[in-house]
C-alpha cells in the first residue's frame, strides 16, 4: 500500500523538486527555473505540493489577483510514476477550495487538446470548454482548450422576522431554498372586534416571538449559530406591531454578530415566488390583496425596480370582506365566510358597483381601488330589504359582492399587464385564498395569454419566509446590511426595497 | 481553570431606552436615550455601543435582564422583544424586573436611605416609604410603594388617576422620588432578588382599549 498523500502550500524551497517533475512531465516545453521561482514567490499565486512520504510527487498553482472574481489554474503536474493514485483529483479539490476561499466566482485553465486524461479530470470538477487557442503549445504546435468552471455562490442562511400585522412569522431560507416557515396568528383574538386591533396584535407578537423562533429553528433543523444574516419587515404595516419585530431582529443580529436587512413587506410578497421557482421572472405585474393592502405593482427587478401602479384609496379588499361579513352577520374573518356563503349564490343577482371603474375615475385612478362605496352599497341593500320586511338571500348578496370585488381586482391587473406588455401576473396576500379570485384570474389570464403565478397559500399570507428570501436576495447581490439605526415606517413606499 | 465573571445585559424601554452591562455590582457601560419615541431606532445601537464601550463581545454576556414596565408606550415591547432575542441568540437566562422597582432602588442608593447607612434605625427606615410614579398617559399614573430595608415593594404596581392615588395614600407619610429608571438598577434589582427565574412578560395594567363595534346604519 502506498504511503499517504499529503498536500501543503509550496515555498521557494521546493523549487528543485518541482523543477524535476516539471521537466519530467513537460519534456519539450517546461518552464524555466526563473519562471517557476517567480510564480512561487508572487503574491497573487497559491502553489501547493503533494507529498508521498518524504518525496514531492506533484504540484499545482492557482493565480488570483486580489479582489478578482476570476482564478486561473496555472499548472498542475504529477510525477509519471505516481499517477493513478488520485493525486490530481486531490490537488483539484484543494485548488477549488482555495479559489472559493479567495472569493473567486469562476476558475479558468488551459489544457492540451491531446491530453484527454486531464480534460476528463477537469470535467469532473465542472469545467467546460469555452474556447480554443490555436497552436498554443510550442514547439509541438498543439492547440489549447480553454476550460472554465463556475463556483457556486454561497447560499446564505437567512432568518426573516415578520410582524407587520396580526401574524408573527419566522422563516428561514438558504439562498432560494425554503427551510422553515412558521406563523403564529392572533386572528382569533381580533374576531370579536371584527378587525385587527393594533394593540392586541402587538401584544401577541411579543408573546409569540420565542416559541415561533424555536419552532422555525426546529423545522429548519439548524441552530442560531448557522444563521448568516437576519432580515426583518420594517414597513409598511402597523407601527406598534412592526416595532416588536424590529427590536427582536436587531438584538438577535447584535447577539449573533450578523448583518441585518430591513426589508419592504410588500416586496417580500413579490419575492416569495422565487422560493418555489428558484428565481423570480421579471418583468411581472403583482397584485397584492390582503386585509391591510390592495396594491398593483410593476416589478422590473426585485431589488432595484419596483413600481406602484395603484393601490386602494380607502379600505383594503380584505377589510371590505370583513365589513360585509358583519353586515351579513357572518363571523370574522369575513373572506372565508363570504366565500362559503357565496358558493350557492348567483353572482349576477345584484349589480353592485365596481369602484373607480367609470371613465371619469379611470383618468386619475386607473390602477387604484376603492371598496368603501361597495361596502356601503351592500349595507344599503340589506337595510332596504329589512325595512321592506323582505328576506335577504345571503348567498346571492355574498356572491354578488364577491363578484364585484374580484371583477375590479382582476380587470385592473389584466389591464396593467396589457398596457405594460408584461406577460405574467403574480398574486399575493391573504385574500388570494379566495377561490373565486383565483378562478377568475386563471380564466382571464388564459384568455390573454398571461402566465399566472399563485404561490402556495402559506407563502401568500404574511410570513417570515418571504422576508428571509428577500434578505437572502439582497445578501447574494452583495448589498451591505441595513445597519442598526432604521425604524418602523408604517407607510414605507414600495420603491424602497431595503431601508437603512 | 478561570471562573468567568457574571455579566448582565440590562434593557429597559419603559420610558426612554436604557441599556447597561453590569458585572459584580459594577457598571461596565450604560447608554441612555431619553426620547420615548425612538425605541425601535435606538435599541440595536444601544446594545452594540455598551458592548463596545465595555470592550466585551456578545458571547461574554451571561444573563439578560429586562424591564417589564408598567408602561403605556408601545416602546415597552421593543426592549422586551430585544431582551428575549438577545437571550435566545446567546442561549442565556432571561429575567424580568418591574421597572418601578429599579427607580425605587436607585432612589434609595443615590439618596443614602438604605438601612445600611449608619445611624438609621429600623423604625425610621420603616416610616420612610417611597412612592414611585410614572406617566401612564390618559391623565393616569403607574405607581408602587417601597420600603428601603429590606428593599421591598409593599404596594403596586397599579394604575390610577392622581386623585384616586391621593385617596389611596390618605395622610400616611411618604416620600416621592423623581429618579428615572436606568439599566444599572434594572440589573441591580435582579441581583437583589436572587437566582429564581423571574417572569419577563410585559406589564400593561390595562386591557387593550378596543370595543366591539355594534355596526352602524348607512341608510336613512
Amino acid at each position: 500500500m502506498p504511503a499517504e498523500i499529503k498536500l501543503r502550500q509550496a515555498s521557494v524551497h521546493d523549487l528543485a523538486a518541482i523543477m524535476q517533475i516539471e521537466r519530467e512531465c513537460f519534456v519539450r516545453d517546461a518552464w524555466s527555473e526563473q519562471n517557476m521561482l517567480d510564480e512561487l514567490a508572487a503574491p497573487h499565486t497559491f502553489y501547493l505540493v503533494a507529498e508521498m512520504g518524504e518525496r514531492i510527487v506533484g504540484y499545482a498553482g492557482l493565480s488570483n489577483l486580489a479582489g478578482s472574481a476570476q482564478a486561473d489554474i496555472q499548472t498542475i503536474a504529477v510525477s509519471p510514476d505516481s499517477r493513478g493514485l488520485g493525486i490530481g483529483r486531490k490537488i483539484m479539490f484543494a485548488l477549488t477550495a482555495e479559489a472559493k476561499a479567495r472569493g473567486a466566482r469562476e476558475i479558468l485553465l488551459e489544457v492540451r487538446a491531446d491530453n484527454t486524461v486531464a480534460q476528463k479530470l477537469y470535467r469532473v470538477f465542472g469545467f467546460k470548454q469555452i474556447g480554443i487557442r490555436k497552436k498554443y503549445y510550442q514547439p509541438d504546435g498543439v492547440d489549447a482548450f480553454v476550460m472554465k468552471t463556475e463556483l457556486p455562490k454561497k447560499q446564505p442562511i437567512v432568518l426573516g422576522i415578520e410582524s407587520s400585522c396580526d401574524e408573527t412569522g419566522v422563516g428561514i431560507v438558504r439562498g432560494n431554498e425554503l427551510l422553515a416557515n412558521v406563523i403564529s396568528s392572533s386572528m382569533d383574538q381580533h374576531a370579536r372586534f371584527g378587525g385587527v386591533v393594533p394593540e392586541i396584535a402587538a401584544r401577541a407578537h411579543l408573546e409569540a416571538l420565542q416559541s415561533t423562533l424555536d419552532k422555525a429553528l426546529t423545522e429548519a433543523g439548524i441552530s442560531l449559530g448557522d444563521i448568516d444574516a437576519i432580515a426583518v419587515t420594517n414597513g409598511p404595516g402597523l407601527a406598534g406591531a412592526l416595532m416588536v419585530g424590529i427590536g427582536a431582529a436587531k438584538a438577535l443580529a447584535v447577539a449573533l454578530d450578523k448583518p441585518i436587512y430591513a426589508v419592504n413587506h410588500l416586496v417580500g410578497h413579490v419575492g416569495v415566488d422565487l422560493l418555489e421557482r428558484g428565481a423570480l421572472e421579471t418583468p411581472t405585474i403583482a397584485l397584492l390583496v390582503s386585509g391591510g393592502h390592495t396594491s398593483l405593482l410593476l416589478v422590473n427587478d426585485l431589488l432595484d425596480d419596483v413600481n406602484l401602479l395603484g393601490e386602494t384609496i380607502d379600505d383594503a379588499a380584505g377589510e371590505a370582506f370583513d365589513k360585509v361579513a358583519r353586515v351579513l352577520s357572518l363571523p370574522y374573518p369575513g373572506g372565508p365566510q363570504i366565500d362559503k356563503a357565496a358558493a350557492t349564490g348567483n353572482p349576477k343577482a345584484i349589480r353592485f358597483p365596481r369602484g373607480l371603474s367609470l371613465p371619469k375615475d379611470m383618468a386619475e385612478h386607473r390602477y387604484d381601488f376603492s371598496f368603501s362605496g361597495l361596502k356601503t352599497a351592500v349595507a344599503r341593500h340589506v337595510e332596504l330589504a329589512a325595512s321592506r320586511g323582505e328576506e335577504i338571500n345571503i348567498a346571492d348578496v355574498a356572491a354578488s359582492f364577491r363578484e364585484a370585488v374580484v371583477d375590479v381586482l382582476v380587470t385592473k391587473a389584466i389591464d396593467a399587464c396589457l398596457e405594460h406588455k408584461v406577460p405574467r401576473l403574480l398574486l399575493g396576500g391573504g385574500v388570494i385564498a379566495n377561490a373565486r379570485l383565483r378562478e377568475v384570474a386563471a380564466e382571464r389570464c388564459a384568455k390573454h395569454g398571461i402566465e399566472l403565478r399563485i404561490p402556495a397559500l402559506s407563502l401568500c399570507t404574511d410570513n417570515g419566509a418571504m422576508i428571509a428570501a428577500l434578505g437572502a436576495q439582497l445578501m447574494m447581490a452583495g448589498r451591505a446590511g441595513s445597519g442598526l439605526a432604521f425604524g418602523a415606517d408604517s407607510t414605507l413606499p414600495v420603491t424602497q426595497v431595503q431601508s437603512r | 481553570m478561570t471562573i468567568k465573571p457574571n455579566v448582565a445585559l440590562a434593557i429597559d424601554t419603559s420610558a426612554g431606552t436604557t441599556v447597561a452591562l453590569v458585572s459584580g455590582g459594577r457598571v461596565l457601560a450604560q447608554h441612555d436615550i431619553e426620547s420615548n419615541m425612538s425605541h425601535a431606532e435606538s435599541i440595536g445601537t444601544a446594545i452594540e455601543d455598551v458592548l463596545a464601550d465595555a470592550k466585551i463581545s456578545a458571547a461574554e454576556v451571561t444573563e439578560v435582564i429586562a424591564g417589564r414596565g408598567p408602561a403605556p408606550y408601545t416602546g415597552l415591547r421593543v426592549g422586551l422583544a430585544a431582551a428575549t432575542m438577545f437571550a435566545a441568540g446567546r442561549k442565556l437566562p432571561l429575567h424580568g424586573v418591574v421597572s418601578l422597582d429599579a427607580i425605587a432602588l436607585r432612589h434609595f442608593a443615590e439618596n443614602g436611605q438604605s438601612a445600611k447607612e449608619p445611624g438609621t434605625n429600623d423604625e425610621r427606615a420603616a416610616s420612610r416609604h417611597l412612592l414611585v410614579t410614572t406617566d401612564a398617559r390618559r391623565k393616569e399614573v403607574f405607581w408602587a410603594i417601597y420600603q428601603a430595608e429590606p428593599f421591598a415593594r409593599i404596594e403596586g404596581p397599579a394604575v390610577n388617576t392622581p386623585a384616586d392615588l391621593e385617596n389611596i395614600l390618605g395622610d400616611r407619610p411618604i416620600e416621592i422620588t423623581t429618579a428615572k429608571v436606568s439599566g444599572e438598577y434594572i440589573a441591580k434589582v435582579a441581583a437583589l432578588i436572587g437566582d429564581e427565574k423571574l417572569d419577563s412578560s410585559a406589564i400593561y395594567l390595562r386591557a387593550p382599549d378596543a370595543v366591539p363595534s355594534p355596526g352602524k346604519k348607512v341608510s336613512g
